[in-house]
């Protein structure tokens, strides 16, 4: 027995990753490099455009992996069937308020090929696992909500950058501002219960949800957690443990990925999980 | 326990007496002392006044679970929070100023004088306009007359100092009033007395 001392990012790391074993996802290891061109092409598929570069031995310019996800897309074999991973690695951005690069730690799950709605609850309940394990006893919360609807309400508004920024802040007197669609004043105004707004979102992701029923008192609905429609297309959840102050999960449903990496009938959805916020905690 | 951020100053004092007016009352709140911190036990609240610039840092990093700051601020720093309610207080506008006579000379690149670098960038951006930005800490109204900027982004709320120094408004960015912000995760969490604080000072 190994008798080692190990940092709270680091022992969360390892709960994880043992849950995501007993569910059957498979650990995936990569390179920490790619090269540049790959994500100058898919950057609006990336959150942070800032991208660590250097020239290889070969002289091509290389970069350190701002994004795991689109790693593994990319290197997985174009197929039917479902494929499951998950990853416990460091991305390199630069984050809000740090003015430089930092490694991050981010734990995560992928789950690829022609999804049903199964998968789609083994996620979100893996979601929800994942919160539980890191809350150690303290509450915790996913919202949940459905990107697709307001895509498709924000179709060709001139003013859907500012729109989505207000959804973004629970903004209600700045969508007026910016006359957002009725119907999306509607939705951010809905309580969030599972009881009462469930009827909200897309039918078949209702019904799912409405199948998590240990979790009903941690699932809320809500629309704030809809930030970035180029990446998500269905659904997208955030989640929050109580005490810390910034959300330490993210996730969604990202089609419009696998589609411009050539896949076009193959769906995806995952989250990552944001390890360096538990060791700010300490 | 809520913890609530106030901005230092007029706008705080008015925020502050909206507060007291619904029953959230810290007594010593508005006495002229070097005391930071109130807290009203009974309310299981505290309350405490910090720069305006920085109440959305209070909020964004949790030490704050509610706040209020002007729109102004809220835009230059962008905080990742939510913005819950226009408080209606303090309101006031973004604004360009330049001298009475300035004419705009589109083949030079625009020297702007404010305190709000990234409010003035992105204004300036959304139309296309090449800038130079001077980041000054006050008395802005300075630089286009010594001439050390074309023009100045500042806030404008009655344009007395403008006039006075034969400044004039050139164009509009954005109508500013104090807003109620909160952290995102203390909203998931403290939700109700949250909503309930809103009701009763809206």
């Amino acid at each position: 027995m190994l008798n080692l001392r190990l940092r709270p990012e680091e022992k969360a790391a390892l709960k994880l990753r043992s849950l995501y074993e007993n569910y059957g996802y498979s650990f995936y290891r990569m390179s920490r490099f790619e090269e540049y061109d790959f994500y100058a092409d898919k950057k609006d598929f990336l959150t942070s455009k800032n991208i660590l570069t250097f020239t290889d031995t070969n002289g091509k310019l290389m970069a350190l992996r701002p994004d795991v996800t689109l790693s593994i897309i990319k290197h997985i074999k174009n197929s039917e069937s479902v494929q499951k991973f998950y990853y416990d690695e460091k991305v390199y951005r630069v984050p809000k308020n740090a003015g430089t690069f930092r490694e991050i730690s981010q734990a995560g799950v992928e789950c690829v090929g022609s999804l049903t709605g199964e998968n789609i609850r083994e996620i979100l309940e893996l979601a929800l696992l994942s919160l539980k394990t890191l809350a150690d006893g303290k509450k915790y919360i996913l919202d949940v909500a459905d990107a697709g609807i307001i895509a498709e309400l924000l179709k060709e508004n001139p003013n859907k950058k500012e729109i989505l920024k207000c959804i973004a802040a629970k903004n209600i007197h700045g969508l007026k501002n910016f006359n957002a669609p009725e119907k999306i004043i509607d939705l951010m105004k809905i309580d969030g219960s599972i009881k009462n707004s469930l009827n909200e979102i897309d039918s078949s992701t209702a019904e799912i949800i409405n199948s998590l029923e240990n979790y009903h008192g941690e699932i809320k609905i809500d629309f704030s957690a809809v930030n970035n429609l180029n990446y998500y297309n269905g659904i997208v959840f955030r989640g929050f443990i109580e005490g810390i102050p910034e959300s330490i999960l993210s996730g969604g449903q990202y089609d419009g990925l696998m589609a411009s990496m050539g896949q076009k009938n193959s769906k995806a959805i995952g989250f990552a999980v944001y390890l360096d916020t538990i060791r700010n905690e300490e | 326990m809520i913890n609530i951020a106030l901005p230092k100053g007029r706008l705080g004092e008015k925020v502050y007496k909206l507060f007291a007016a619904a029953g959230y009352e810290f007594p010593g709140m508005l006495d002229n002392n070097r005391k930071l911190v109130f807290e009203n036990e009974e309310l299981n609240m505290r309350c405490f006044w910090v720069k305006p610039f920085d109440v959305p840092v209070y909020v964004e990093r949790g030490t704050a679970d509610i706040g209020a700051a002007g729109k102004d601020i809220l835009l230059e720093r962008n905080p990742d929070v939510y913005e819950l309610l226009d408080l209606k207080a303090g309101f006031c506008r973004m604004a360009v100023a330049a001298k009475n006579n300035f004419q705009d000379d589109p083949e030079k690149i625009l020297r702007v004088a404010t305190e709000f670098p990234n409010i003035a960038k992105n204004y300036y951006s959304s139309i296309g306009r090449e800038i130079d930005i001077i980041t000054l800490r006050g008395s802005l109204e300075l630089a286009p007359v010594l001439g050390l900027s074309d023009v100045i982004v500042d806030i404008v709320e009655t344009g007395t100092t403008l006039r006075e120094n034969n400044l004039s408004v050139i164009n509009f960015i954005e109508d500013l009033s104090a807003r109620l912000i909160a952290n995102k995760s203390a909203y998931k969490f403290k939700g109700n007395i949250i909503d309930e604080i809103i009701r009763k000072v809206s």
